[in-house]
């Protein structure tokens, strides 16, 4: 009994000890502001969907019309570094025999081996930190294990339904002159590279006549998923770079109290970023200090046509969130209802 | 900004309170609104005349090209009021001349020349002071002009450190020899200097250890050889090898594995381009999660952030303020412990 208990000790010692050197303790109340909704708050901006916001996008849905805002995921989609998605499909009852009953009845299923971040997908609030630091001053070393986080999980997150708006970034440089298209790309985009900045989704919103409302979900269309489109064969490209916002139009869009910013890009800022000694402080800017998701690998083109031949960019976003407890994001289908 | 506003109320005493108030409130619009307005809206043309643009040429004794720096300055220019007219001198003294006149004819704000020829620079600097435009000088000097650059001796002496400090942690009392390896006699691009400073650090810091330079007289195909017969020549000698650019570095860890030496030696690197760092998926030599390999670092040159060094600069001159004559690259060791906070990856989004 006393040599089981000096092993149980041992063995706590020696995984308090890993723990604590694996995730030195840095005092988050210096690197990441505290949340505005308290101390206790995981749940970020979509605190901001309340049912007041709710009921006002639903004005948005005028005709029934529904325009899909997903890409497919399948195999050969652009994905990043070392990240994969597959599934296997259990069919065993389509063998000869092996229907089930009287009725023959025979089933399938899938087991979906794949990491959360791919394909059109959601950075929930522990995606993305400061050393160790999360959203609200979470000092994350202590709220994570092998298999999941325990605090800032996307079971956390509130609903998702509000008004959307399109901000058409490739008709604003068009308009202005300015476009220069990555050759790559069938229909007109953006190159990698280009800085939208806050006078673009301000110019973007007066073009259809859109003033940000709390709560609304801002989506960009800057032509870049024309490459994910024609995956795999421009997957090399459209991972390369991307447009995406700098960090004045991040910075801007926090001050417009918005619950997501989502673009047809795989990291919806700037690629390369502004400074190349900063790696994706956009998401620093949104996610970490200001509980506001990204959403990457939107698909943004039918909109954009929507609101083009309606001269109408807003509609309601229609997301839903698997409340997988400890997760740091997934992939999400999303519809826009007109 | 108080004072602004305040003098030229003061300007009205006597006069009606209103007309006072309104005044006030006009300066203050002013200063307010209308000169940051045209503070913002004023633009600048800025020349960048580069030194080649040839696909694959590496400059400047490392393995970065042209278009590396070309590019650094097209990243660099976003977000800043500049509009670049960028020039490709070809290595090529006409063409040099060509584009500084054809950036004369454009008016342009700012002549940024990279380019190695004493006398060109100087007949182009005549050109510019002549049309009133100020310049800039790229690693090589122009008269009368702002230099930005590399700093050879500064960088190898980093080299030197680097290695001193690991023998002197991991290997003291053991014997060892240094070899500095690379195009040694290639004046052009400094890389004397760079040798001259690997051995100042060397001598200054293990003044018992051997020196040994191996000259490759720029032909890769001359490492292996030459360090497998140094290698050879020393047996139980532990190897701190001062490679003078990047590609050298990597053939010499080649030849160090082939001739079964890798416990032996270490590498430190000059250039830190592109082919011993990497992204997160790229496993390239200097990584966090390579932490055994003998290439330890590579003192960085940066030619891929030339762009955000210099432009900066030039907008300093623009604004009127005064720039030292000289500004040398902050050159750094960039090892598996800083490789990621220098040169943050973007593939692991």
């Amino acid at each position: 009994m006393m040599l089981r208990t000096l092993r149980v000790a041992g063995l706590a010692t020696l995984l308090f000890g890993w723990t604590s050197l694996a995730f030195a303790q840095t005092d988050c109340k210096t690197l990441v502001p505290a949340s505005p909704w308290g101390p206790n708050d995981q749940t970020g901006a979509t605190n901001r969907v309340t049912p007041a916001v709710t009921k006002a996008a639903a004005a948005e849905i005028q005709d029934g019309k529904v325009v899909p805002l997903s890409y497919p995921l399948t195999d050969g989609v652009p994905l990043f570094g070392t990240r994969f998605s597959k599934t296997i499909l259990t069919a065993t009852t389509l063998a000869p025999g092996a229907a089930l009953g009287e009725n023959q009845l025979t089933y399938m299923e899938d087991t979906w081996l794949s990491q959360s971040h791919v394909g059109t997908h959601l950075d929930g609030l522990g995606h993305i930190g400061r050393k160790d630091c999360y959203f609200n001053q979470t000092a994350m070393g202590k709220y994570i294990n092998q298999n999941n986080m325990t605090r800032l999980g996307l079971e956390h997150l509130k609903s998702f339904a509000t008004r959307g708006v399109l901000i058409d970034a490739v008709k604003v440089y068009q308009q202005a002159g300015k476009l220069k298209s990555n050759p790559n790309c069938k229909k007109p985009c953006l190159e990698k590279g280009t800085v939208l900045t806050r006078a673009d989704l301000e110019a973007g919103l007066k073009m259809y006549n859109v003033t940000l409302r709390e709560g609304d979900i801002v989506i960009v269309h800057t032509g870049w998923g024309d490459l994910f489109e024609q995956f795999p064969a421009k997957n090399a490209e459209y991972n390369s770079g991307e447009p995406g916002i700098g960090k004045e139009a991040a910075t801007w869009l926090v001050s417009q109290k918005i619950v997501a910013v989502g673009t047809d890009t795989w990291a919806v800022e700037v690629i390369p970023g502004e400074n190349p000694k900063e790696a994706f402080i956009v998401h620093n800017i949104l996610i970490t200090d200001n509980g506001i998701h990204i959403i990457e690998n939107v698909r943004t083109d039918l909109m954009a046509a929507e609101a083009n031949s309606t001269n109408r960019a807003t509609f309601f976003f229609n997301m839903t969130v698997p409340r997988a407890v400890g997760l740091t994001g997934n992939f999400v289908g999303i519809d826009g209802i007109r | 900004m108080a004072a602004r506003v305040s003098r030229p109320a003061r300007l009205l005493e006597g006069r009606p309170r209103v007309l006072h108030a309104v005044a006030v409130v006009v300066v203050a619009s002013f200063v307010a609104f209308v000169l940051p307005a045209a503070s913002q809206a004023r633009r600048y043309t800025i020349a960048f005349a580069n030194l080649t643009e040839e696909p694959g040429l590496p400059v400047e004794g490392t393995g970065f090209t042209g278009a590396d720096v070309r590019q650094s300055f097209v990243l660099a220019a976003r977000g800043q009021p500049i509009d670049l007219v960028l020039y490709d001198n070809q290595k090529d003294p006409a063409k040099a001349l060509a584009n500084a006149a054809d950036a004369i004819q454009k008016k342009v704000d700012l002549y940024i020349q990279y380019f190695p020829d004493t006398a060109v620079n100087k007949d182009v600097s005549e050109m510019l002071r002549r049309a009133g435009i100020p310049a800039m000088a790229v690693n090589y000097p122009m008269p009368g002009s702002p230099l930005y650059g590399v700093n050879n001796g500064a960088a190898g002496r980093i080299a030197g450190e680097a290695l001193a400090q690991f023998a002197t942690q991991r290997w003291a009392g053991q014997p060892m020899v240094a070899i500095v390896l690379g195009n040694l006699t290639d004046q052009a691009n400094g890389l004397p200097e760079r040798s001259q400073g690997v051995r100042e650090s060397l001598t200054h810091l293990l003044p018992a250890v051997r020196i040994v330079a191996l000259d490759t007289r720029g032909n890769p195909a001359q490492i292996s050889p030459l360090l497998g017969r140094a290698a050879a020549s020393s047996p139980n000698t532990r190897l701190l090898i001062a490679a003078l650019d990047d590609t050298t570095a990597l053939a010499a860890k080649a030849t160090l594995d082939a001739v079964s030496r890798t416990a032996d030696g270490v590498i430190v690197g000059l250039g830190c381009d592109r082919s011993v760092h990497g992204g997160a998926s790229e496993k390239k030599e200097i990584d966090p999660n390579n932490r055994g390999s003998i290439l330890i670092g590579s003192v960085a040159f940066y030619l891929d952030r030339y762009g955000y060094e210099v432009l900066p600069l030039a907008l300093r001159m623009l604004h009127g303020e005064s720039i030292p004559p000289r500004t040398p690259t902050r050159h750094t060791l960039i090892t598996m412990t800083n490789v990621w906070r220098e040169y943050p990856p973007y593939d692991m989004q």
